[in-house]
């Protein structure tokens, strides 16, 4: 019997969308083990090949969105998570979870801060596959559509000219089809060097299926009456990877 | 020792003052907003000051001042409000609770106070009123005026 891979769901005080993630993760094949960072240790991570960082309000986004998720993860585990990655490891982070992975520094340099509207925004937009060679996006179209649900998801640099290399380079991996909350080159989600770490505003755990579509006649375009909504093709792009990398 | 830092938004513009008041003030008028810590401390500052910016400061985004005096200029007035001692910051407390957490941090933190400095551009003095009367909580907060000059 095929054994299937493990991921284990961090889960920090605020975290509240891991269960339709761990869902999303079980979907598509992958046992997962929602671990509180109060009780993540560095064997916790032993045999497991992702690590998802889930969305919410970590410590309700006190000083900054993120910020005290990684003060935290570092004082527990130190440089856990990146010797995670460095080993083979795969890293996903949704929304806050994609917060925290810029604060740990395991994304290229960049922060999210608040929308350019200024208020929370919760809404569907269209966005560009830029990298479909990714493990997290290969199932993917070049565009698609995925719900957003933030008040600090204003991705920016230091200068605009390093956001714009993160285009050519291909480490923003999806942008915005228009202008949605400010992100220097309407970056929706970075990517690592590795292809290995993956972050993103927008919440494919929320459009898992067909009819969480606000348009009941919408369909994927696949043949055979597909049920799936975008979000399950990233997640099953990201389970095909897993299982054919050897550990 | 006492040491005042505040930390501002880089890329956060000044925005229409009308959108925190139940009633619009007029057109102009805009704010920005800043947030100001005052640590009460012993031991090395050297220490308190890396605390500091490892734990509240963002380099990318945010712009970071030290001392006591205004970080931003040309302000009509500053709304300047916090947590009523005594009253439950939870901010505050993430922050000590993390601080408790290291080992040997180099410096001992005696209090932490937070407190949100709301700067008002292109308004007359008088106009204070309307913010305290909209923004702060009476139950929970306090709060000052800073007039600009």
């Amino acid at each position: 019997m095929e054994e299937r891979p493990c991921a284990v769901l961090l889960k920090f005080p605020g975290t509240n969308c891991d269960g339709e993630t761990a869902r999303a993760l079980e979907t598509v094949g992958f046992v997962t083990e929602v671990v509180q960072i109060s009780e993540l240790t560095p064997e916790k991570l032993v045999g497991v090949r992702l690590v998802v960082l889930s969305g919410g309000f970590s410590y309700g986004d006190y000083v900054m969105a993120g910020r005290l998720a990684r003060l935290v993860t570092e004082q527990k585990v130190g440089e856990t998570l990146k010797e995670f990655r460095d080993n083979g490891g795969y890293l996903l982070g949704i929304c806050n979870g994609f917060q925290i992975l810029t604060q740990l520094d395991l994304l290229p340099a960049g922060s999210l801060v608040e929308n350019t509207s200024g208020r929370f925004q919760c809404q569907w937009v269209t966005l560009k596959n830029r990298a479909p060679q990714s493990p997290f996006l290969s199932q993917l179209p070049e565009s698609f559509e995925f719900p957003i649900a933030h008040a600090e998801g204003r991705l920016v640099t230091r200068e605009a000219g390093e956001a714009a290399g993160y285009v050519a380079s291909g480490a923003a991996a999806l942008t915005y089809a228009t202008d949605v909350n400010g992100s220097f080159e309407q970056i929706a989600g970075l990517q690592d060097e590795t292809g290995r770490v993956f972050g993103l505003m927008p919440h494919p755990e929320r459009f898992l299926r067909q009819e969480d579509h606000y348009d009941p006649d919408w369909s994927s375009g696949k043949d055979g009456g597909e049920t799936h909504g975008s979000g399950y093709y990233l997640f099953r792009s990201l389970y095909d990877s897993v299982t054919s990398t050897s550990e | 020792m006492r040491e005042f830092f505040e930390i501002s938004d880089r890329f956060i513009e000044a925005a229409d003052a009308n959108e925190l008041l139940y009633e619009p003030l007029g057109s102009g008028v805009t704010t920005r907003r800043t947030r100001r810590y005052e640590v009460e401390f012993e031991g090395g500052k050297t220490a308190l000051d890396a605390f500091i910016r490892k734990t509240l400061f963002d380099e990318i985004s945010q712009d970071f001042s030290e001392g006591d005096e205004a970080a931003l200029e040309g302000f009509s007035f500053v709304v300047e409000y916090g947590m009523k001692p005594g009253a439950l910051d939870l901010e505050k407390e993430a922050i000590l609770t993390y601080y408790r957490g290291i080992t040997d941090p180099g410096f001992e933190l005696k209090d932490l106070k937070i407190r949100q400095r709301l700067y008002v551009f292109d308004a007359e003095a008088k106009d204070s009123d309307r913010f305290i009367r909209d923004i702060c909580n009476g139950a929970i907060h306090n709060w000052n005026v800073i007039q600009g000059s």
